[in-house]
């Protein structure tokens, strides 16, 4: 056993411990140094009090005990029900009047620690100290746990970072009058990841307004102030590199971009500024701090010069430092847009992985926890201010004072993570710039280790999308080839939304390959000097430039380095990816060289390159290198993907060109495939949504959920007890060691129609195989009962067994919990709790019908003054494979057990004797054509025979690197031989004698061994019968759900089908007699059936009807009306009870409801009176 | 023994293993090493008569 044994398993959960164990070593720091200081002014005295925020620290995980402080590992936060965190604590800098800084650190509380990163105890463990500590061997980490749930954060998909994307919607029209549907968006982000996005309108007098998010409300600024108030350009040079990239010598020619009309557009936006009599920087800047001083927090003091300062830091491309960066960047914008609407230049799908990232953990709570450290500053503040208002004395200076203040909501900070953390909601003012506020973690269910991988892998695209109804956003495109898998995304509700990184696919991070932190300024000089090396020109001010066709933007990470001649720009692009490849060029490895071609309108033309993290990356083989011939495997992203020539070895030329020969290789095909999907052998003969139900499935399967089942305290943990490893396997299934979490059997299953049992995907399964242990199951549930927090009105209790109670046979031991071991019977008590206040002792009733085992108990003292008041109770439910019970094999072929058949009565195979465990019927495949199914079945009766496992990667053939073709080329061929060595059909057929008849059988049967899941759907958990029981109290009909007993609603299309069968009989019955079925006694007279008062009846005439065994027919006379004060026309009518309710709340609401009375069908009443 | 006296329940420590008696009323936690989560042992008791 060695550490790395898993490391492609590890490398799986890498995008969510890579993210947060940055925010561990670098981002925490920055995001706190990035928050601005809190000033604080007493307006009696004018002293400031300035509270700058400087380091923190976030410490491991500490229990205390006795000997100190201990360790605190994961497995004691889930056995005992609480948080896997470590101290935080900041370092916060007190300046009064600009003297000394006075450090202080104050503790803010605990933040949870991801598993497996930098600071959790697990990390670097070898399986043997992990197994130690009650985890897997293979324990991967990635997730929190939290109040002993373990949750995950969800990756979601965001804009790409930094970019200028050119939008068309509807939805800017409504930015008011003048708008149009064409916008440029950006989403810039900060190095402490947290982001601003910003949209450049575009109006429909031809000038543009910059659209920005503060406070809860959009601001739109004409773009020429903005332009203005950056940097101190003249009119005539703002107008020159406006229109600098038009010029008349090109016409329509390739890679266009600009129009004449965009020298009228720039007149156009210069005059607004002009029109509001703004001439210099110094005005505009004024302009906007007037417009901002309200809404900006913290410069309500300030002159506006610097409130415009602040508004243009930290609103206005807040990626950029630099005002020249941002005005050459908005300057770039502003001709994006004018080409979106000359539609010289298309605009981008915003649906598209092409201009797209992921929210990863770490990144996430960086961006929450700025956002709850400025509101502890905003809070602190408003009590410090409070306080000087109320009390005059009060000094600034008094340190001891002022932290009194200040550590009042310091643990409100870390409470919000965490709950943010367990219940998935962001709770903050703004939006911080999410996509949504809640959902954003997960439970990670260790249902099978298929759905737990993938829980880590998915990646989902909000939402805000879900309730959408147009399925745009839901489409399969291009862009997302190799990085999203086409299979594996559920059907139905979700479908296209919640997608699963492929196999291959890794998201860039702070982290180069040998685990150092990136250093992003040495990055940025380098790319500049190698990029000018290969010809650009870098971009300095007050230097006119042109623009495509004949020269490029270069951008990086969002600023515009240079721009370098369209001429040279192939080789330019060529030597970055050498560069990418050369290990100790500097240049990091997951560089993005975003190389948008010159075009007829096209993608507006460029080179964006991007080296920030968060991005997806994938690894492809690079053709041209191979100069040393090892190092040619390149990371490349979605964006730069679009415009490469990726040769894929099943793809044919992909309808590729002579001109454009390819310039990388994909590794391997199943590159394009999920772990899960990847699972499914052979899955390129299936068809596609077999490979898709396969994907659903494999998550539904019960397995082996885990080796440390144990000490695992899952609220409910499914276990199979006889897996197999398959015969059949893939060559994912070995390089993340499925063979750890096996799911299912190696089934030796018929093709047979037999006894009819198997019809309509019903399956039969040997009854001697089933006892012999197939299929056999768990269900092991944990009952975690804490009567700390349970107890009602502050009486505590606790677990207790009655003192009175001799009662030797009972569950429950002396301690009130239960005997390990014990089984319980259903309705049977097991465990008691005592309450001190009454002493009265409740013993506690197995819910259910299935009997459980007591399979441990564990008793938790932590927290707890009263004794005897947390435990864990695991029960186990055995679970053996009934009629019902959902099974599957690998290819989307789920059946139902129909039948436990006897083995003696199964079929029996001619030359081996074997009968088989499982026969489903052949109509399951024609339609479905599940080819790899049937390949599997000759496979593993081959691999069986010869005793090895077969490899069914898919796609294997297309990658063979011997095409000899005296060699078989189909499968078939490939396994037909085997099995006729040792004596078999070649086709995998058999002749079959018939169990019962003894007789042979018409057909050979095709009959191999299969790999069979069970899927965790049973009957026990499902079946719902009723005759009588609960009725609902108001309507007394029957009640609905199966947790309480009720019924199944025999609704209004049932009706109809009982109608149209003519079965009125039948219908009463349903509908009436065992529903509300009710005798009321109706007044004749005056049609009501709501006044019938009882009056005293004499019982004799009852009493002598019984004697004499007559049929006890209500007395009609019994009943007067109280309304006619008479019992004349007393008359009993039977009817569904919720007509008499009906009638009752008419009468509430003063509408009599009257019923006329008659014998004769079909009369009417106006006649009969 | 007193009859009414409940009988004590033994317990095996989560984090040093070693086995504590405890009545009821007593604190939860090993007496070796403060451990507080004690986990309960089997039972003595035949758990079932018939093996089939």
């Amino acid at each position: 056993m060695s550490a790395d044994q898993y490391s492609a398993l590890r490398e799986l959960f890498r995008p969510h411990v890579e993210s947060f164990d940055y925010f561990l070593d670098k981002g925490l720091d920055e995001m706190i140094q990035s928050i601005r200081p809190m000033v604080i002014r007493d307006p009696n005295s004018n002293n400031t009090l300035k509270i700058i925020l400087e380091k923190g620290h976030v410490l491991s995980p500490m229990r205390d005990a006795r000997s100190g402080v201990l360790p605190l590992y994961p497995q004691e936060c889930r056995q005992a029900r609480i948080t896997y965190h470590g101290e935080f604590k900041v370092d916060v800098c007190f300046q009064y009047n600009e003297g000394a800084q006075i450090r202080h650190t104050f503790n803010f509380g605990h933040l949870p620690i991801m598993l497996m990163s930098k600071l959790c105890h697990l990390r670097g463990a070898d399986p043997h100290k992990l197994v130690f500590h009650g985890e897997e061997a293979t324990e991967m980490g990635g997730y929190f746990i939290c109040g002993g749930m373990e949750r995950l954060v969800r990756i979601l998909i965001l804009q790409k970072r930094n970019y200028p994307m050119g939008l068309v919607r509807s939805s800017f029209l409504k930015r008011g009058a003048g708008y149009t549907d064409k916008a440029v968006v950006i989403r810039c982000v900060q190095r402490d990841q947290s982001s601003v996005s910003m949209k450049l309108y575009y109006l429909q007098n031809g000038s543009a307004r910059l659209g920005f998010w503060l406070g809860g409300r959009e601001f739109l600024l004409p773009v020429g102030i903005v332009l203005k108030a950056l940097i101190d350009a003249s009119d005539r040079e703002i107008f020159t590199s406006l229109t600098c990239c038009f010029s008349d010598k090109h016409g329509k020619g390739k890679g266009v971009v600009s129009t004449q009309l965009i020298g009228e557009r720039a007149q156009i936006v210069l005059d607004e500024v002009r029109n509001l009599s703004l001439l210099t920087r110094t005005q505009c800047l004024v302009h906007i701090g007037q417009y901002f001083r309200s809404v900006m927090e913290g410069f309500e003091k300030d002159d506006y010069e610097t409130v415009a300062e602040a508004v243009l830091k930290d609103y206005i491309f807040v990626h950029l430092e630099n005002n020249h960066d941002k005005f050459n960047l908005l300057i770039f914008m502003l001709q994006k847009l004018y080409a979106l609407v000359d539609q010289t230049a298309s605009p981008d799908n915003a649906d598209a992985l092409q201009y797209q990232e992921a929210l990863l953990p770490g990144h996430l709570i960086t961006i929450f926890l700025k956002d709850r450290l400025q509101d502890w500053l905003r809070k602190s503040k408003r009590l410090i201010i409070e306080e000087v208002a109320k009390n005059k004395g009060f000094d600034l200076g008094n340190a001891l004072e002022i932290r009194k203040f200040v550590t009042k909501y310091t643990s409100s900070v870390s409470r919000a993570i965490e709950s943010m953390i367990k219940v998935g909601k962001v709770n903050a003012q703004s939006g911080l710039d999410l996509p949504q506020r809640d959902g954003m973690t997960i439970q990670a269910e260790r249902l099978n280790f298929h759905r737990y991988i993938s829980h880590f892998r998915s990646v989902h695209r909000g939402s805000a999308f879900a309730k959408m109804r147009t399925t745009s956003v839901r489409k399969l495109l291009p862009e997302s080839w190799g990085f999203l898998c086409p299979v594996h995304t559920p059907d139905g509700e979700p479908c296209g939304l919640l997608n699963h990184m492929t196999s291959t696919c890794r998201i860039s991070s702070f982290y180069n390959s040998e685990g150092v932190v990136k250093n992003f300024g040495e990055m940025k000089k380098l790319l500049s000097a190698e990029l000018v090396r290969v010809g650009m020109n870098p971009v300095l001010p007050k230097i006119e430039r042109t623009g495509p066709p004949e020269v490029l933007h270069v951008h990086l990470d969002g600023r515009i380095l240079g721009t370098i001649a369209s001429a040279t720009i192939e080789k330019a692009v060529n030597y970055l990816r050498t560069l990418k490849l050369l290990a100790h060029s500097g240049i990091p490895e997951d560089l993005e060289v975003g190389y948008v071609p010159l075009s007829f309108s096209g993608a507006f033309p460029g080179l964006y390159l991007f080296t920030n993290p968060a991005r997806f990356v994938r690894p492809v083989r690079n053709l041209f290198i191979l100069s040393d011939g090892k190092q040619s495997i390149e990371l490349i992203g979605p964006f730069e993907q679009a415009f490469m020539e990726i040769r894929c070895p099943d793809g044919g030329d992909g309808g590729r060109q002579e001109q454009f020969p390819a310039t990388h290789e994909e590794i391997h095909p199943t590159a394009i495939l999920s772990v899960v999907a990847n699972l499914t052998p052979w899955s390129d003969h299936n068809q596609s949504p077999r490979n898709m139900y396969q994907c659903q499935m494999a998550k539904q399967t019960m397995g082996f959920c885990g080796q440390a089942l144990k000490f695992r305290t899952d609220v409910k943990a499914f276990h199979l007890q006889t897996p197999q490893t398959p015969i059949v396997r893939t060559g994912t299934y070995n390089k993340y060691n499925m063979d750890e979490f096996p799911s299912g059997t190696n089934a030796i299953v018929a093709v047979l129609s037999y006894t009819g049992y198997d019809m309509e995907d019903a399956m039969i399964l040997n009854k001697s195989a089933v006892d012999r242990g197939m299929f056999r199951g768990h269900i092991y549930q944990t009952e975690c009962i804490d009567l700390s927090t349970k107890s009602r009105d502050n009486v505590p209790e606790t677990f207790a067994k009655s003192v009175l109670s001799r009662d030797t046979s009972s569950a429950i031991d002396s301690d009130g919990l239960p005997r390990l071991g014990q089984t319980v019977h259903p309705n049977e008590q097991y465990y008691s709790v005592h309450n001190s206040l009454t002493g009265v002792i409740r013993p506690v009733r197995l819910k259910g019908t299935e009997p459980a085992f007591i399979d441990y108990v564990a008793v938790n003292g932590a927290g707890s003054k009263h004794g005897l008041q947390k435990a864990n109770i695991r029960l186990r439910r055995v679970r053996n494979p009934i009629i019902g019970d959902k099974f599957s094999s690998r290819h989307g072929q789920k059946g139902v057990c129909s039948q436990l058949w006897p083995d003696i009565d199964m079929p029996f195979s001619a030359n081996t004797g074997m009968r088989p465990d499982l026969i489903i019927n052949p109509h399951a495949f024609p339609s479905r054509m599940t080819i790899a199914m049937l390949l599997e079945s000759m496979a593993a009766k081959a691999g069986s025979l010869h005793g090895k496992f077969i490899d069914a990667t898919p796609f294997a053939n297309s990658v063979k690197q011997d095409k000899d073709p005296r060699k078989p080329n189909s499968i078939v061929d490939e396994l037909g031989p085997m099995l006729a060595s040792y004596g078999f059909n070649y086709h995998g057929k058999e002749v079959l004698y018939s169990g019962v008849f003894g007789t042979e059988m018409d057909c050979e049967i095709f009959i191999g061994p299969v790999y069979y899941q069970r899927l965790r759907h049973m009957v026990s958990d499902k079946f719902q019968v009723r005759t009588t029981g609960r009725i609902d109290q108001i309507t007394r009909q029957p009640i609905g759900g199966r947790k309480h007993g009720g019924g199944i609603r025999f609704g209004e299309m049932e009706r109809d089908a009982l109608l149209a069968h003519g079965s009125s009989y039948l219908l009463h019955d349903r509908l009436h007699s065992c529903s509300d079925y009710h005798i009321a006694d109706v007044c004749s007279l005056c049609g009501s059936l709501l006044t019938a008062t009882m009056i005293e009846s004499n019982n004799q005439k009852k009493a002598k009807h019984e004697m004499l065994g007559l049929p006890t027919v209500r007395p009609p006379k019994n009943f007067a009306c109280q309304a006619c004060k008479t019992s004349k026309g007393m008359e009993t009518v039977a009817m569904p009870y919720v007509f008499r309710y009906l009638a009752a709340e008419l009468a509430a609401m003063n509408i009599k409801l009257e019923l006329r009375l008659s014998n004769k069908s079909g009369l009417l009443p106006s006649q009969e009176s | 023994m007193d009859p009414q006296q409940p009988e004590p329940v033994s317990y095996l420590c989560g984090d040093c293993g070693a086995e504590n008696t405890l009545k009821p009323g007593d604190v939860i936690q090993c007496r070796e090493c403060g451990y507080r989560i004690l986990y309960k042992k089997r039972t003595r008791r035949i758990v079932q008569y018939e093996a089939r």
